[in-house]
Protein backbone atom coordinates (compact mmCIF):
# COMPACT_ATOMS: atom_id res chain seq x y z
CA UNK A 1 0.00 0.00 0.00
CA UNK A 2 1.01 3.31 -1.43
CA UNK A 3 1.54 6.04 2.25
CA UNK A 4 2.80 8.89 -0.34
CA UNK A 5 1.86 9.11 -3.83
CA UNK A 6 3.09 12.19 -5.94
CA UNK A 7 1.91 13.14 -9.03
CA UNK A 8 3.74 15.24 -11.68
CA UNK A 9 4.42 17.46 -8.71
CA UNK A 10 6.10 21.02 -10.79
CA UNK A 11 7.34 23.62 -8.38
CA UNK A 12 9.31 26.69 -9.51
CA UNK A 13 10.24 30.03 -7.28
CA UNK A 14 10.12 33.03 -9.47
CA UNK A 15 10.24 31.39 -12.82
CA UNK A 16 12.94 29.31 -11.49
CA UNK A 17 11.91 25.66 -12.54
CA UNK A 18 12.71 23.45 -9.51
CA UNK A 19 10.63 20.34 -9.98
CA UNK A 20 9.55 19.44 -13.50
CA UNK A 21 7.04 16.80 -13.40
CA UNK A 22 8.27 14.51 -10.53
CA UNK A 23 6.47 11.21 -9.78
CA UNK A 24 7.27 8.02 -7.33
CA UNK A 25 5.59 6.35 -4.36
CA UNK A 26 6.55 4.99 -1.44
CA UNK A 27 4.84 2.02 0.09
CA UNK A 28 4.47 1.50 3.97
CA UNK A 29 7.49 0.21 6.02
CA UNK A 30 9.84 1.66 2.77
CA UNK A 31 12.68 3.72 3.04
CA UNK A 32 13.53 5.92 -0.26
CA UNK A 33 16.67 7.77 -0.20
CA UNK A 34 16.72 11.02 -2.84
CA UNK A 35 20.12 11.45 -4.35
CA UNK A 36 21.36 14.12 -6.68
CA UNK A 37 23.38 17.02 -6.95
CA UNK A 38 22.98 19.86 -4.85
CA UNK A 39 20.15 22.02 -6.72
CA UNK A 40 18.36 19.16 -8.35
CA UNK A 41 15.19 19.58 -6.51
CA UNK A 42 15.51 17.12 -3.36
CA UNK A 43 15.08 18.96 -0.71
CA UNK A 44 12.41 21.13 -2.17
CA UNK A 45 10.06 18.14 -3.01
CA UNK A 46 10.67 16.93 0.79
CA UNK A 47 9.26 20.44 1.93
CA UNK A 48 6.52 20.47 -0.82
CA UNK A 49 5.78 17.28 1.47
CA UNK A 50 5.70 18.56 4.44
CA UNK A 51 3.48 21.33 2.96
CA UNK A 52 6.55 24.04 4.03
CA UNK A 53 6.32 25.19 0.49
CA UNK A 54 3.64 24.78 -2.13
CA UNK A 55 3.74 22.66 -5.44
CA UNK A 56 2.87 24.98 -7.94
CA UNK A 57 0.75 21.79 -10.11
CA UNK A 58 0.62 17.79 -9.60
CA UNK A 59 -0.99 16.13 -6.57
CA UNK A 60 0.92 14.91 -3.95
CA UNK A 61 -1.51 12.22 -1.60
CA UNK A 62 -0.23 10.89 1.90
CA UNK A 63 -1.84 8.39 4.01
CA UNK A 64 -4.67 8.71 1.32
CA UNK A 65 -5.79 12.54 1.26
CA UNK A 66 -4.20 15.31 -1.17
CA UNK A 67 -2.46 16.97 0.76
CA UNK A 68 -2.87 20.29 -1.26
CA UNK A 69 -6.88 19.98 -0.09
CA UNK A 70 -6.66 19.49 3.85
CA UNK A 71 -8.42 21.68 6.42
CA UNK A 72 -6.08 21.23 9.29
CA UNK A 73 -2.26 21.53 8.46
CA UNK A 74 -1.19 20.76 11.90
CA UNK A 75 -3.33 17.62 12.15
CA UNK A 76 -1.36 15.90 9.39
CA UNK A 77 1.93 17.34 10.21
CA UNK A 78 2.13 15.93 13.53
CA UNK A 79 2.03 12.21 11.52
CA UNK A 80 5.27 13.63 9.33
CA UNK A 81 7.80 14.09 10.80
CA UNK A 82 10.79 15.95 9.62
CA UNK A 83 14.44 16.33 10.29
CA UNK A 84 16.33 19.41 9.14
CA UNK A 85 20.17 19.78 7.92
CA UNK A 86 20.65 22.47 10.50
CA UNK A 87 18.98 20.78 13.05
CA UNK A 88 16.74 23.52 14.07
CA UNK A 89 16.71 22.37 17.97
CA UNK A 90 14.72 25.21 19.82
CA UNK A 91 17.53 27.09 21.14
CA UNK A 92 15.78 28.66 24.23
CA UNK A 93 15.09 25.61 25.73
CA UNK A 94 16.68 22.40 27.21
CA UNK A 95 16.78 19.07 25.52
CA UNK A 96 14.51 17.62 27.36
CA UNK A 97 12.12 20.31 26.82
CA UNK A 98 12.96 20.36 23.42
CA UNK A 99 11.14 16.73 22.83
CA UNK A 100 8.31 17.85 25.11
CA UNK A 101 6.82 20.85 23.80
CA UNK A 102 4.98 19.66 20.74
CA UNK A 103 3.61 16.72 22.77
CA UNK A 104 1.97 18.65 24.98
CA UNK A 105 0.74 21.38 22.74
CA UNK A 106 -0.03 19.32 19.84
CA UNK A 107 -0.89 15.90 21.39
CA UNK A 108 -2.05 17.63 24.40
CA UNK A 109 -0.36 14.56 26.57
CA UNK A 110 0.14 15.81 30.49
CA UNK A 111 3.85 16.44 31.47
CA UNK A 112 4.50 13.58 33.06
CA UNK A 113 3.41 11.31 29.58
CA UNK A 114 5.20 14.20 27.71
CA UNK A 115 8.33 13.30 29.74
CA UNK A 116 8.07 9.97 29.90
CA UNK A 117 7.84 9.13 26.11
CA UNK A 118 10.81 11.68 25.55
CA UNK A 119 13.23 9.79 27.80
CA UNK A 120 12.27 6.81 26.09
CA UNK A 121 12.77 8.64 22.66
CA UNK A 122 16.38 10.14 23.99
CA UNK A 123 17.53 6.76 25.19
CA UNK A 124 16.78 5.26 21.96
CA UNK A 125 18.93 7.68 20.06
CA UNK A 126 21.86 7.25 23.28
CA UNK A 127 21.42 10.61 24.81
CA UNK A 128 19.45 9.94 28.06
CA UNK A 129 22.14 12.21 29.99
CA UNK A 130 21.96 15.11 28.39
CA UNK A 131 18.76 15.77 28.82
CA UNK A 132 18.74 19.10 30.69
CA UNK A 133 21.57 20.29 28.26
CA UNK A 134 20.73 23.22 25.96
CA UNK A 135 21.55 23.02 22.65
CA UNK A 136 24.43 25.25 22.14
CA UNK A 137 26.33 23.01 24.66
CA UNK A 138 25.57 20.13 22.35
CA UNK A 139 28.01 18.31 19.30
CA UNK A 140 26.45 19.07 16.12
CA UNK A 141 25.91 14.88 15.57
CA UNK A 142 23.81 15.32 19.44
CA UNK A 143 22.04 18.06 18.29
CA UNK A 144 20.61 15.77 15.09
CA UNK A 145 20.06 13.02 17.52
CA UNK A 146 17.85 15.35 19.44
CA UNK A 147 16.09 16.55 16.48
CA UNK A 148 15.42 12.74 15.84
CA UNK A 149 14.21 11.84 19.08
CA UNK A 150 12.23 15.27 18.91
CA UNK A 151 10.60 13.78 15.86
CA UNK A 152 10.47 10.60 16.89
CA UNK A 153 8.06 11.91 20.37
CA UNK A 154 5.07 12.66 18.03
CA UNK A 155 4.49 8.72 16.91
CA UNK A 156 4.87 9.83 13.40
CA UNK A 157 3.88 7.71 10.75
CA UNK A 158 5.94 9.15 8.06
CA UNK A 159 9.58 10.73 8.66
CA UNK A 160 11.40 13.09 6.03
CA UNK A 161 15.21 13.30 6.48
CA UNK A 162 16.52 16.72 5.06
CA UNK A 163 20.23 15.84 4.58
CA UNK A 164 20.40 15.09 8.09
CA UNK A 165 24.28 14.44 7.87
CA UNK A 166 25.17 17.67 5.85
CA UNK A 167 25.84 19.63 8.72
CA UNK A 168 27.78 17.54 10.29
CA UNK A 169 31.58 16.77 11.00
CA UNK A 170 32.77 13.71 9.43
CA UNK A 171 33.11 11.52 13.08
CA UNK A 172 29.90 12.53 14.06
CA UNK A 173 28.22 11.43 10.66
CA UNK A 174 28.09 7.91 11.60
CA UNK A 175 26.17 8.37 15.01
CA UNK A 176 23.54 9.64 13.33
CA UNK A 177 23.20 7.14 10.35
CA UNK A 178 23.27 4.45 13.11
CA UNK A 179 20.10 6.12 14.30
CA UNK A 180 18.33 6.16 11.18
CA UNK A 181 19.54 2.68 10.32
CA UNK A 182 18.04 1.43 13.40
CA UNK A 183 14.51 3.10 12.38
CA UNK A 184 14.78 1.52 9.04
CA UNK A 185 15.14 -2.11 10.93
CA UNK A 186 11.85 -0.95 12.57
CA UNK A 187 10.66 -0.48 9.26
CA UNK A 188 9.31 3.03 9.42
CA UNK A 189 8.56 4.62 6.67
CA UNK A 190 11.18 7.39 5.65
CA UNK A 191 12.40 8.99 2.88
CA UNK A 192 16.07 10.38 3.30
CA UNK A 193 17.81 13.36 0.98
CA UNK A 194 21.27 12.20 1.25
CA UNK A 195 24.72 12.63 -0.24
CA UNK A 196 25.83 9.35 1.97
CA UNK A 197 26.23 6.88 -0.66
CA UNK A 198 27.27 4.10 1.34
CA UNK A 199 24.52 4.64 3.99
CA UNK A 200 21.80 5.13 1.05
CA UNK A 201 22.87 1.68 -0.21
CA UNK A 202 23.00 0.16 2.99
CA UNK A 203 19.44 1.49 4.38
CA UNK A 204 17.13 2.00 1.04
CA UNK A 205 14.54 -0.07 -0.21
CA UNK A 206 14.76 1.77 -3.31
CA UNK A 207 17.03 4.94 -4.78
CA UNK A 208 15.60 7.88 -6.37
CA UNK A 209 18.32 9.96 -8.43
CA UNK A 210 17.35 13.49 -9.32
CA UNK A 211 18.85 15.80 -11.85
CA UNK A 212 17.35 19.10 -13.00
CA UNK A 213 14.31 18.83 -10.99
CA UNK A 214 13.15 15.32 -12.94
CA UNK A 215 13.50 11.54 -11.57
CA UNK A 216 16.09 10.39 -14.21
CA UNK A 217 16.05 6.75 -12.47
CA UNK A 218 15.05 5.36 -9.55
CA UNK A 219 15.20 1.69 -8.89
CA UNK A 220 16.99 -1.14 -6.02
CA UNK A 221 20.00 0.12 -4.27
CA UNK A 222 21.87 -2.50 -6.12
CA UNK A 223 20.16 -1.41 -9.90
CA UNK A 224 21.21 2.39 -9.03
CA UNK A 225 24.74 1.90 -7.27
CA UNK A 226 26.27 -1.11 -9.14
CA UNK A 227 24.14 -1.34 -12.37
CA UNK A 228 23.30 2.30 -13.16
CA UNK A 229 21.35 2.76 -16.70
CA UNK A 230 21.15 6.69 -17.12
CA UNK A 231 24.68 8.13 -18.03
CA UNK A 232 24.07 10.90 -15.56
CA UNK A 233 23.75 8.84 -12.75
CA UNK A 234 27.11 6.95 -13.61
CA UNK A 235 28.44 10.18 -13.99
CA UNK A 236 27.10 11.60 -10.50
CA UNK A 237 28.23 8.48 -8.79
CA UNK A 238 31.92 8.06 -10.40
CA UNK A 239 32.39 11.82 -9.46
CA UNK A 240 30.69 11.54 -6.18
CA UNK A 241 32.19 7.22 -4.67
CA UNK A 242 35.55 8.22 -6.01
CA UNK B 1 28.75 79.24 37.54
CA UNK B 2 30.30 77.83 39.86
CA UNK B 3 30.10 74.54 41.96
CA UNK B 4 30.03 75.79 45.05
CA UNK B 5 26.68 77.74 43.87
CA UNK B 6 25.39 74.18 42.61
CA UNK B 7 26.20 72.43 45.98
CA UNK B 8 24.55 75.09 47.67
CA UNK B 9 21.57 74.25 45.31
CA UNK B 10 21.59 70.48 45.84
CA UNK B 11 21.63 70.91 49.16
CA UNK B 12 18.74 73.66 49.74
CA UNK B 13 16.29 72.46 46.97
CA UNK B 14 17.04 68.31 47.66
CA UNK B 15 13.52 67.62 48.50
CA UNK B 16 12.50 69.11 44.68
CA UNK B 17 14.88 67.26 42.76
CA UNK B 18 13.94 63.64 45.01
CA UNK B 19 10.05 64.50 43.92
CA UNK B 20 11.64 65.07 40.45
CA UNK B 21 13.42 61.85 40.55
CA UNK B 22 10.61 60.08 41.92
CA UNK B 23 7.83 60.88 39.19
CA UNK B 24 10.74 60.86 36.56
CA UNK B 25 11.71 56.91 37.25
CA UNK B 26 8.15 56.23 37.82
CA UNK B 27 7.23 57.75 34.83
CA UNK B 28 9.90 55.89 32.25
CA UNK B 29 9.70 52.55 34.41
CA UNK B 30 5.91 52.00 33.90
CA UNK B 31 6.16 53.77 30.63
CA UNK B 32 8.42 51.01 29.46
CA UNK B 33 6.89 48.24 30.99
CA UNK B 34 3.73 49.29 29.44
CA UNK B 35 5.20 50.23 26.17
CA UNK B 36 6.83 46.38 26.35
CA UNK B 37 3.50 44.49 26.93
CA UNK B 38 2.07 47.17 24.16
CA UNK B 39 5.12 46.16 21.99
CA UNK B 40 5.06 42.05 22.46
CA UNK B 41 1.14 42.58 20.79
CA UNK B 42 2.03 45.14 18.24
CA UNK B 43 4.99 43.36 17.11
CA UNK B 44 3.73 40.08 17.45
CA UNK B 45 0.84 40.40 15.50
CA UNK B 46 2.89 42.16 12.69
CA UNK B 47 4.98 39.26 12.59
CA UNK B 48 2.48 36.41 12.46
CA UNK B 49 1.76 34.49 8.89
CA UNK B 50 -1.41 33.47 8.23
CA UNK B 51 -1.65 29.87 7.11
CA UNK B 52 -2.81 29.72 3.51
CA UNK B 53 -5.78 27.64 4.59
CA UNK B 54 -6.87 30.56 6.66
CA UNK B 55 -10.43 31.88 6.02
CA UNK B 56 -10.78 35.14 3.69
CA UNK B 57 -12.58 36.28 6.66
CA UNK B 58 -9.47 36.11 9.08
CA UNK B 59 -6.93 37.26 6.21
CA UNK B 60 -8.86 40.47 5.85
CA UNK B 61 -9.36 40.97 9.76
CA UNK B 62 -5.69 40.75 10.27
CA UNK B 63 -4.69 43.08 7.55
CA UNK B 64 -6.93 45.45 8.64
CA UNK B 65 -5.12 45.35 11.87
CA UNK B 66 -2.10 45.30 10.84
CA UNK B 67 -2.81 48.67 8.24
CA UNK B 68 -4.00 50.24 12.22
CA UNK B 69 -1.29 49.06 13.73
CA UNK B 70 1.00 50.42 10.93
CA UNK B 71 -0.50 53.70 10.97
CA UNK B 72 -0.45 53.90 14.83
CA UNK B 73 3.59 52.78 14.67
CA UNK B 74 4.39 56.14 11.99
CA UNK B 75 2.02 58.94 13.98
CA UNK B 76 4.05 58.11 17.35
CA UNK B 77 7.44 57.74 16.01
CA UNK B 78 6.86 60.52 13.18
CA UNK B 79 5.27 63.31 16.33
CA UNK B 80 7.28 64.87 19.34
CA UNK B 81 6.37 63.46 21.98
CA UNK B 82 5.83 67.17 23.62
CA UNK B 83 3.15 67.40 20.98
CA UNK B 84 1.61 63.27 21.69
CA UNK B 85 1.11 64.40 25.50
CA UNK B 86 -0.28 68.15 25.41
CA UNK B 87 -2.52 66.63 22.66
CA UNK B 88 -3.91 63.37 23.95
CA UNK B 89 -4.33 65.17 27.59
CA UNK B 90 -6.24 68.08 26.57
CA UNK B 91 -8.34 65.82 24.45
CA UNK B 92 -9.43 63.42 27.15
CA UNK B 93 -9.43 66.40 29.59
CA UNK B 94 -11.98 68.09 27.48
CA UNK B 95 -14.06 65.38 25.76
CA UNK B 96 -13.88 62.28 28.16
CA UNK B 97 -12.73 62.78 31.52
CA UNK B 98 -11.01 64.65 33.86
CA UNK B 99 -7.98 62.50 34.48
CA UNK B 100 -5.37 62.78 36.62
CA UNK B 101 -2.08 64.30 35.03
CA UNK B 102 0.22 61.40 36.46
CA UNK B 103 -1.96 59.23 34.58
CA UNK B 104 -1.76 60.64 31.64
CA UNK B 105 1.57 61.02 31.39
CA UNK B 106 1.99 57.14 31.87
CA UNK B 107 -0.42 56.94 29.26
CA UNK B 108 1.48 58.97 26.85
CA UNK B 109 4.97 57.43 27.40
CA UNK B 110 3.27 54.02 27.14
CA UNK B 111 2.02 54.55 24.20
CA UNK B 112 4.88 56.16 22.80
CA UNK B 113 7.10 53.67 23.70
CA UNK B 114 4.89 51.29 22.45
CA UNK B 115 5.31 52.11 18.95
CA UNK B 116 8.74 51.89 19.21
CA UNK B 117 8.99 48.96 20.95
CA UNK B 118 6.59 47.01 18.59
CA UNK B 119 9.58 47.73 16.24
CA UNK B 120 11.94 46.61 17.99
CA UNK B 121 10.07 43.51 18.86
CA UNK B 122 9.62 42.95 15.38
CA UNK B 123 12.97 42.95 14.37
CA UNK B 124 13.92 40.27 17.06
CA UNK B 125 11.54 38.21 16.18
CA UNK B 126 12.56 38.62 12.20
CA UNK B 127 16.54 38.03 13.47
CA UNK B 128 15.64 34.74 14.84
CA UNK B 129 16.42 31.61 12.25
CA UNK B 130 13.74 30.55 10.24
CA UNK B 131 14.60 27.02 10.99
CA UNK B 132 13.04 27.35 14.25
CA UNK B 133 9.86 28.31 13.04
CA UNK B 134 9.56 25.61 10.36
CA UNK B 135 10.84 22.89 12.78
CA UNK B 136 8.06 24.21 15.23
CA UNK B 137 5.45 23.58 12.39
CA UNK B 138 6.99 20.62 11.16
CA UNK B 139 5.52 18.97 14.55
CA UNK B 140 2.06 20.36 13.78
CA UNK B 141 2.43 23.16 16.08
CA UNK B 142 0.12 26.34 14.84
CA UNK B 143 1.66 29.65 14.13
CA UNK B 144 0.21 30.97 17.41
CA UNK B 145 2.00 28.43 19.39
CA UNK B 146 5.25 28.68 17.89
CA UNK B 147 5.44 32.27 18.38
CA UNK B 148 4.73 32.13 22.09
CA UNK B 149 6.73 29.16 22.73
CA UNK B 150 9.64 29.15 20.35
CA UNK B 151 9.54 32.35 18.66
CA UNK B 152 9.25 35.50 21.12
CA UNK B 153 11.42 34.09 23.89
CA UNK B 154 14.35 34.21 21.49
CA UNK B 155 12.86 37.38 20.42
CA UNK B 156 12.86 39.00 23.37
CA UNK B 157 16.39 37.59 24.36
CA UNK B 158 17.88 39.28 21.01
CA UNK B 159 16.31 42.44 21.57
CA UNK B 160 17.17 42.49 25.26
CA UNK B 161 19.71 45.92 24.48
CA UNK B 162 17.30 47.28 22.32
CA UNK B 163 14.60 47.43 25.49
CA UNK B 164 16.79 48.52 28.00
CA UNK B 165 17.83 50.80 26.31
CA UNK B 166 14.21 52.14 25.39
CA UNK B 167 14.43 52.77 29.48
CA UNK B 168 16.61 54.95 29.37
CA UNK B 169 15.96 57.06 26.61
CA UNK B 170 12.61 57.50 28.54
CA UNK B 171 14.47 58.44 31.64
CA UNK B 172 16.03 61.37 29.09
CA UNK B 173 12.53 61.79 27.18
CA UNK B 174 10.23 62.10 29.66
CA UNK B 175 11.41 65.60 30.64
CA UNK B 176 8.95 66.82 28.37
CA UNK B 177 5.98 65.70 30.14
CA UNK B 178 6.39 68.62 31.80
CA UNK B 179 4.32 70.38 29.34
CA UNK B 180 1.43 68.89 30.99
CA UNK B 181 3.18 69.84 34.65
CA UNK B 182 3.30 66.29 36.40
CA UNK B 183 6.74 67.26 39.25
CA UNK B 184 9.11 65.32 36.90
CA UNK B 185 12.69 65.67 37.70
CA UNK B 186 12.90 68.94 34.61
CA UNK B 187 9.79 70.17 35.93
CA UNK B 188 10.80 70.51 39.46
CA UNK B 189 14.08 71.97 38.02
CA UNK B 190 12.10 75.21 36.19
CA UNK B 191 10.53 76.03 39.64
CA UNK B 192 14.25 75.36 41.38
CA UNK B 193 15.53 77.69 38.77
CA UNK B 194 12.94 79.75 39.21
CA UNK B 195 13.02 80.64 42.88
CA UNK B 196 16.66 81.16 42.86
CA UNK B 197 17.02 82.48 39.15
CA UNK B 198 20.25 80.62 39.13
CA UNK B 199 19.57 78.72 35.89
CA UNK B 200 22.85 77.52 35.37
CA UNK B 201 23.71 76.00 37.83
CA UNK B 202 20.41 74.40 38.39
CA UNK B 203 20.40 73.02 34.85
CA UNK B 204 23.86 71.78 35.50
CA UNK B 205 22.77 70.02 38.77
CA UNK B 206 19.86 68.94 36.72
CA UNK B 207 21.83 67.44 33.87
CA UNK B 208 24.38 65.59 36.28
CA UNK B 209 21.12 64.11 37.69
CA UNK B 210 20.05 62.48 34.47
CA UNK B 211 23.19 61.45 33.66
CA UNK B 212 23.64 59.74 37.02
CA UNK B 213 20.66 58.23 36.45
CA UNK B 214 21.18 56.61 32.67
CA UNK B 215 24.62 55.74 33.83
CA UNK B 216 23.04 53.33 36.81
CA UNK B 217 20.41 52.01 34.65
CA UNK B 218 22.69 51.12 31.99
CA UNK B 219 25.22 49.64 34.50
CA UNK B 220 22.32 47.32 35.46
CA UNK B 221 21.48 46.54 32.23
CA UNK B 222 24.85 45.64 31.20
CA UNK B 223 25.21 43.35 34.14
CA UNK B 224 22.15 41.59 33.77
CA UNK B 225 22.88 40.88 30.09
CA UNK B 226 26.31 39.47 31.27
CA UNK B 227 24.36 37.42 33.88
CA UNK B 228 21.95 36.61 30.76
CA UNK B 229 24.89 35.49 28.59
CA UNK B 230 26.69 33.56 31.04
CA UNK B 231 24.03 30.91 32.83
CA UNK B 232 22.88 27.85 30.82
CA UNK B 233 19.66 29.43 28.75
CA UNK B 234 21.90 31.27 26.68
CA UNK B 235 21.85 30.28 23.41
CA UNK B 236 25.00 31.81 21.20
CA UNK B 237 24.03 32.40 17.36
CA UNK B 238 26.49 29.31 16.21
CA UNK B 239 28.53 26.56 16.76
CA UNK B 240 31.34 28.93 16.01
CA UNK B 241 30.77 31.34 18.56
CA UNK B 242 30.77 29.10 21.48
CA UNK B 243 33.90 27.28 19.24
CA UNK B 244 35.95 30.92 19.12
CA UNK B 245 35.02 31.36 23.05
CA UNK B 246 36.50 28.32 23.64
CA UNK B 247 40.00 29.29 22.45
CA UNK B 248 39.62 32.51 23.65
CA UNK B 249 39.57 30.92 27.05
CA UNK B 250 42.02 28.48 26.67
CA UNK B 251 44.34 30.86 25.27
CA UNK B 252 43.92 33.46 28.21
CA UNK B 253 44.53 30.22 30.85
Amino acid sequence: MSVIEIKNVKKSFEGNVVLSDVSFEVKKGEVVCLIGASGSGKSTLLRCINLLEDIDEGQIIVLGKDIEKLRNINEYRKKVGMVFQQFNLFNNMNVLDNCMLAQIKVLKKSKEEARQEAIRQLEKVGLAEFIHAYPSTLSGGQKQRVAIARALCMDPEILLFDEPTSALDPEMVGEVLNVIKELAEEDMTMIIVTHEMKFAQDVSDKVIFMDDGIILEEGMPSEIFIHPKNERTRQFLARIIS
Amino acid sequence: MSLENCIKILIKYYPSFLLGIRTTLIVSFSGTLIGLAIGLLAGGFRAVRLDKTASAGSKCLKRAIDVLLKIYIEFFRGTPMMVQAVFIYYMVYTNIVHWDKMVAAIVVISINTGAYMSEIIRSGIQSVDPGQNEAARSLGMSSMQTMMDVILPQAIRNAFPAICNEFIVNIKDSSVLMIISITELMFQSNSVAGTTYRFTETYFVTAMIYLLLTMISSFLFHHIELRMNHTKTSFPQSDTNIYSMKIAKEKTQ
